[in-house]
């Protein structure tokens, strides 16, 4: 038997909040997404685009620039809300792709290597350390949309002539909004997904399918249907009609077969909810289950 | 603050399967050793001290805590898990560091108790590298000292002599003795009874998700009593010895050990036997050396309840 001297002391020591302990697992998964050559490439390719719309910018800004490449009175090409809109588009690909490698590398190795307990047997929840992933999800795909967008249109206000910025500031609530619905939602499906396969190339498929399978089902019920409802499985084109709508851009799609932005959010936020079950059903702390 | 880890009625399902039914345990201060065979239900009962899984019906508090106050609860508990598992890419340091961070310990305190948790568990030299480079053994003890980083007051640890060397194992109970002795809560599951039985003060035996035995180890012995027990006696002349043993009814068997020099002797009547014993002794015809219970620990409590095929008996 022990004789108890009760000399043992815990730790009575300051701690600090609880939100500052999710953004340790950020930093875990931050470091983790750049620990990889293919994110940093990813990365690196996305920035082509934006420095392809800066020169454009500088352009349409620059008369003289524009009249050693321009020939005759063309009037070029205008800097508005559909430059924009083609900016974000562009970025969101890079963001799907990012999300599809970066989002099954922050979920799938700890549910792989069996880390989970060892993570939760801390004082942070479940919510904590998936908000911790997100956190570093979200932060990594902000560095290929709506921050670049934000800084295009600081780049664009500060050459063109001053009521510009002030007379298009919804463009960049648009982009703002725009960007962070889309990679909100990126994020949201990418952990989901990534949380029911223990495979990183499997999980990585399983997001892209998740984006396009459901757009090809939604074409094929809008054709033998004849309605225009399928187009709510397809979510690039979904996205774009949001898009649009947030910078006030032209809607391309023919007059008729617009879907009501409401019906868009309801679609957007019943995918994410879907998610956050699958979520909640994969991220426990259970290691071994008797047969 | 109560000082026991409390089990109320607890029961544990996966679904239809079982983990634990209708536990019932108080666990004081000390060492408590955690005895069942695999799938036993062990590691769920450590799951639900941890707050790792909540139990499907009853209560467990720990010194009074639960789980819903996570910060209170997580910084009175550690737990070592029997996973070989981390977060990928860290190192020994960072492991233990963010650790604490994720305890909530200011970044100060926390540089200060990795360097004591490192060195504990003599891994400070290690501690620079990827825990990817380090050996089972040194996993083992980077996990145990992840667990005793930020002073729990109680300390879980599922299979922590696995993958240790000797030495290692050797070490690592003379610190499982020293916290016990300074008043901490171990529960330890071990598939290597000789060695937890030493340092161990209580066992529960456990088997299909039921608890077989809970206690002080001789007691529960004591009280499996249709299992007569064996007690080592050593002397001069065992052979004279065992012919006076068989002279009454309550002993068994008898068996010389190797060396000649002693007598493994079975007894029903624990108590009489040693009253006999008693009398033998002050007759002074036989030198008798030392007389020690050969069958009194973990292991034979083991055999005897749960039995080699993992079935209560």
């Amino acid at each position: 038997m022990s004789v108890y001297k009760h000399n043992y002391r815990a730790y009575t020591g300051r701690v600090t909040p609880l939100w500052t302990r999710v953004l340790v697992l950020a930093r875990y998964g931050l470091a983790e997404v750049w620990s990889s050559k293919i994110s940093i490439g990813l990365f690196t390719i996305s920035l082509v685009p934006f420095l392809v719309f800066l020169v454009g910018i500088y352009l349409a800004n620059n008369p003289i620039a524009r009249l050693l490449i321009t020939k005759g009175n063309s009037p070029g090409f205008a800097i508005d809300a559909g430059f924009f809109l083609k900016m974000l588009e562009n970025q969101s690909w890079f963001a799907l792709a990012l999300a599809s490698w970066i989002a099954p590398r922050l979920i799938t190795f700890d549910l792989a290597d069996n880390a989970l307990p060892i993570l939760l047997s801390h004082p942070i929840s479940r919510f904590g350390y998936v908000l911790g992933k997100f956190i570093a999800l979200f932060a990594a795909l902000s560095l290929v949309t709506w921050i670049p967008s934000l800084m295009l249109f600081a780049y664009q206000g500060y050459s063109a002539p001053q009521p510009w910025a002030f007379a298009n500031l919804p463009i960049a609530a648009g982009l703002l909004a725009g960007g962070v619905i889309w990679i909100v939602f990126l994020s949201i499906l990418g952990l989901a997904l990534s949380s029911w396969v223990k495979w990183r190339v499997v999980a990585t498929g399983i997001i892209f399918a998740a984006v396009f399978v459901p757009a090809g089902v939604g074409g094929i019920v809008s054709a033998i249907l004849r309605t225009k409802w399928g187009l709510l499985l397809n979510i690039p084109v979904m996205m774009t009609e949001l898009w649009c709508r947030l910078l006030r851009a032209p809607d391309p799609m023919r007059p008729g077969q617009a879907i009501p932005t409401a019906a868009i959010a309801a679609m957007l936020l019943a995918a994410c909810f879907i998610c956050m079950g699958m979520l909640n059903k994969r991220i426990r702390a259970r290691e071994v289950v008797r047969g | 603050m109560n000082d026991q880890i409390i089990f109320e009625d607890v029961s544990k399902f996966y679904g239809e399967v079982l983990g634990v039914n209708r536990i019932s345990l108080s666990i004081p201060p000390g060492i408590t050793t955690l005895v069942g065979p695999n799938g036993s239900g062990k590691t769920t009962l450590m799951n639900l001290m941890t707050g790792l899984v909540r139990p499907s019906s009853g209560r467990i508090s720990v010194l009074g805590l639960t789980p819903a106050d996570a910060t209170e609860f997580f910084s009175n508990v550690g737990y070592c898990t029997q996973f070989d598992s981390f977060p990928r890419g860290l190192t020994g340091w960072q492991f233990i560091y963010d650790s604490l961070m994720l305890h909530g310990i200011s970044e100060i305190d926390a540089f200060g108790l990795t360097r004591e948790s490192l060195d504990r568990v003599q891994l400070g030299d290690a501690a620079g590298r990827s825990i990817a480079s380090y050996s089972k053994g040194m996993r083992q003890k980077i996990r145990l000292a992840q667990a005793i980083a930020h002073h729990p007051r109680v300390l879980v640890l599922d299979e922590p002599l696995n993958g240790l060397d000797p030495m290692a194992r050797a070490e690592s109970l003379a610190l499982f003795e020293e916290l016990g002795r300074q008043g901490m809560h171990l529960v330890i599951s071990s598939h290597i009874l000789d060695e937890v039985d030493r340092i161990s003060d209580r066992v529960v035996l456990i088997t299909g998700g039921y608890l077989i035995a809970e206690g002080n180890i001789h007691q529960v012995r004591q009280e499996v009593r249709d299992k007569p027990m064996q007690v080592l006696v050593r002397c001069d002349h065992p052979e004279l010895l065992a012919s006076k043993m068989f002279a009454v009814n309550h002993c068994v068997e008898a068996r010389l050990h190797a060396d000649g020099r002693g007598v493994f002797l079975r007894t029903g009547d624990i108590d009489q036997f040693y009253s006999l014993l008693n009398g033998i002794a002050v007759e002074g015809l036989i030198k008798i050396e030392t007389v020690a219970p050969a069958d009194d620990d973990a292991n034979a409590i083991y055999q005897y309840l749960i039995g080699s095929n993992g079935s209560a008996s």
